[in-house]
């Protein structure tokens, strides 16, 4: 072995590691980014003080004991629900990952059993929960401990207050319901993406795209036919992916026509996206590099793999600057909720994004030179 | 200025600046319809810029340049379709067969009826049908290159280096191709840095040197232009040859085989130069070459002089 032979080689490969910039991105950026993103979102310090959204019928005297036991050790701040409102639809609304109902009969359940002395009353307080939220598990267990200390003012073998819960959904409701639709959205992304970019710095490359110029293809010949290639893509790896995670986890998600049309607007948004980026990506190692740069923030940070509110408040802002966000929400609301009018808000915004991409792109870009 | 007959390419003062680079200066020429025009030059010469201008994928930056008669900068639309292009390092989809690119690009120029099998016949490329382009050889790879330029049986065919980085073969079955399309009397414009490749197939030939047209004129009256001498080889020479040739005010040179070389002006010099060995009783030479310099050397000789020099020479 030859020391100057090893050395040599070594400052060869340290070289081109260095001027390559996609090489340079996997090794070094793509860790550092894993790094921050989810030590952000996992070192967020925990808040002993929480919030309880509650929605109070009773409006009592029992009622407001109770509510008083919640407080007590600062453990609980009571939000006040209207009294209206549907509580599973308003938790869904506010993004509430825990709700407690108390209903109207409150007090006369407790003076069944404080004053008749009936051993037999009991109220059953219904608690509406999101079961896909990692935190609410925390917050379900006080409340309990806190109703144990309660039922202990209350004589008799059996608990006066006993705990129902309530999915936030009518049906049954899983992580992986919650899944499917976040790897939908990016399946979807990536593919429109990285074909925009690197396939055409490849043909910028090979100079196809120049012999392409040479011919009486027109610009918006090329993206109407990327457009349709995409959507193909999109409604094959939709159906994939759907009929994979109902054969294998049973998962039967809501399936109607916001699906097909939030797949067609997130097809447009990131062909869009990927035409604006276009100039920045001429050679293939460049354009790896911006996609890379583009998909993986958005893939860790728009909610594909966790719901956002688990990450810190600024990260949820920096969320809904994402288009990917907006896909994510609009396929659960549509697909986990079946909620048209949620579906409808966020695919708007989506459908925006998608304008802004296009005005962007076709002014970016341009044929041969 | 130029809806003639004559033309079918016409180029006149055209300059391309990128940035600060001026890559092709007030560069004018005509190429004839139905000529083979070969466009020289070396690497970084400006050629392909031209070319591309002329195909209307680049913008001049000033100039004129009409192709059968329409504007460049305004007839893209009208040009596009009578004109063929194998641009520089041809490359199409990997996983495309032959037979399927022909019939993509003849799509695109909405011919429903382009001869497929005609242009893979034309091409040699007929047994090849079904290779996808990723397992095609380099010189297979221009052959197909060929046959997709003449998908909309264009009027004018531009071919730049056709035959750059092929092995001696592919390049002479790419020339028997160039040969066919002359036969047919098709307009060709050829651009390359083989002087062999424009000797053989160039009616006219232009050459160009750092953005500047330094020369222009057919192959023999190039290389009768801007060499002055014949080249005469004898061999084998021997010293009191040497020694009479020199005494004649020639200069002969030994060469590496035992010969010897002289420049003479006239072949009058080199009947001189056999008259007078004789005539000194020496041993007559077993060889006798004479030749004109190449198109290679006329070719070495304009595009290595400094652009001063060049500039004054080419005036005329």
């Amino acid at each position: 072995m030859s020391p100057r032979v090893v050395a040599a080689t070594l400052v060869v490969r340290i070289r081109s590691l260095y001027r390559e910039r996609s090489a340079l991105f996997f090794t070094f950026a793509f860790p550092i980014i894993l790094v921050l993103v989810f030590g952000a979102i996992f070192t967020r310090p925990e808040r002993l003080n929480f919030e309880l959204p509650v929605q109070d019928h009773s409006r009592s005297e029992a009622s407001a004991r109770l509510l008083e036991g919640f407080t007590a050790d600062h453990v609980f701040t009571i939000l006040p629900v209207p009294l209206d409102v549907d509580p599973a639809l308003y938790a869904r609304e506010h993004k509430l990952t825990l709700l407690l109902v108390i209903p109207s009969e409150f007090q006369s359940w407790h003076d069944l059993r404080a004053v008749e002395r009936d051993a037999a009353a009991g109220a059953p307080l219904t608690y509406v929960h999101d079961p896909s939220s990692t935190s609410v598990d925390t917050k379900i267990q006080l409340l309990n401990s806190i109703v144990a200390a309660a039922n202990q003012r209350y004589s008799g073998a059996t608990a006066f207050i006993t705990l129902v819960p309530q999915s936030i959904l009518s049906g049954t409701y899983r992580f992986i319901e919650f899944f499917v639709p976040g790897i939908i959205a990016m399946a979807i992304m990536t593919s429109a993406l990285s074909n925009a970019l690197n396939s055409n710095a490849e043909l910028r490359q090979k100079g196809i795209l120049r012999k392409l110029a040479a011919t009486p293809i027109t610009r918006a010949d090329w993206l109407v036919s990327s457009i349709l290639y995409q959507l193909m893509l999109a409604v094959v790896s939709t159906g994939a992916i759907l009929l994979t995670s109902y054969l294998v986890f049973d998962v039967r998600l809501h399936i109607d026509m916001w699906l097909p049309l939030i797949v067609a607007v997130e097809v447009f948004a990131f062909v869009g996206i990927g035409m604006t980026l276009t100039p920045l990506a001429k050679e293939a190692e460049s354009a790896s590099a911006v996609s890379n740069a583009v998909l993986f923030p958005m893939m860790f940070l728009s909610g594909t793999f966790f719901p956002v509110e688990m990450m810190p408040g600024f990260l949820q802002t920096v969320a809904r600057f994402l288009p990917l966000y907006y896909v994510n929400e609009a396929l659960r609301a549509a697909m986990i909720f079946a909620d048209s009018a949620s579906a409808l808000r966020w695919s708007s915004i989506l459908a925006a994004f998608a304008a802004a991409a296009f005005v962007a792109g076709t002014i970016r870009t341009r044929w041969g030179e | 200025m130029s809806g003639d007959k004559e033309h079918a390419i016409v180029v006149e003062n055209l300059t391309k600046d990128y940035g600060d680079i001026r890559a092709v200066d007030d560069v004018s020429f005509t190429v004839k319809r139905g000529e083979v025009f070969a466009f020289l030059g070396p690497n970084g010469a400006g050629k392909t810029t031209t070319v591309e201008i002329i195909e209307t994928i680049r913008a001049p930056t000033s100039g004129r340049v009409s192709v059968l008669g329409l504007d460049v900068a305004t007839s893209r639309g009208a040009i596009i379709p009578r004109i063929g292009v194998l641009p520089q390092g041809f490359n199409s989809f990997d996983r495309i067969t032959v037979a399927e690119s022909i019939r993509f690009y003849s799509r695109l120029f909405g011919g429903s009826a382009a001869d497929v099998d005609g242009l893979m016949d034309l091409t040699e490329l007929r047994e090849k049908r079904d290779v996808q382009f990723k397992n095609l050889s380099g010189g297979l790879k221009q052959r197909l290159g060929i046959a997709i330029a003449l998908v909309n049986d264009p009027e004018v065919v531009f071919l730049d280096e056709p035959t750059t980085g092929l092995d001696p073969h592919a390049r002479r079955a790419v020339w028997s191709v160039l040969q066919g399309l002359k036969s047919k009397g098709k307009t060709v414009f050829l651009t390359t840095h083989y002087m062999e490749e424009a000797e053989l197939l160039a009616d006219t030939v232009a050459i160009i040197s750092s953005g500047r047209i330094v020369a222009t004129g057919s192959p023999a009256r190039l290389t009768e232009m801007h060499t002055e001498q014949l080249r005469v080889t004898l061999s084998p020479g021997d010293a009191a040859s040497i020694d009479l040739i020199q005494r004649m005010g020639f200069n002969p040179a030994r060469t590496i085989d035992d010969g010897v070389d002289i420049p003479v002006r006239t072949s009058d010099d080199v009947l001189g130069i056999l008259a007078a060995i004789r005539e000194a009783g020496l041993p007559a030479p077993s060889g006798l070459e004479v030749r004109r310099p190449t198109l290679e050397e006329v070719f070495l000789k304009l595009t290595s002089e400094p652009p001063a020099e060049r500039s004054r020479r080419s005036a005329p």
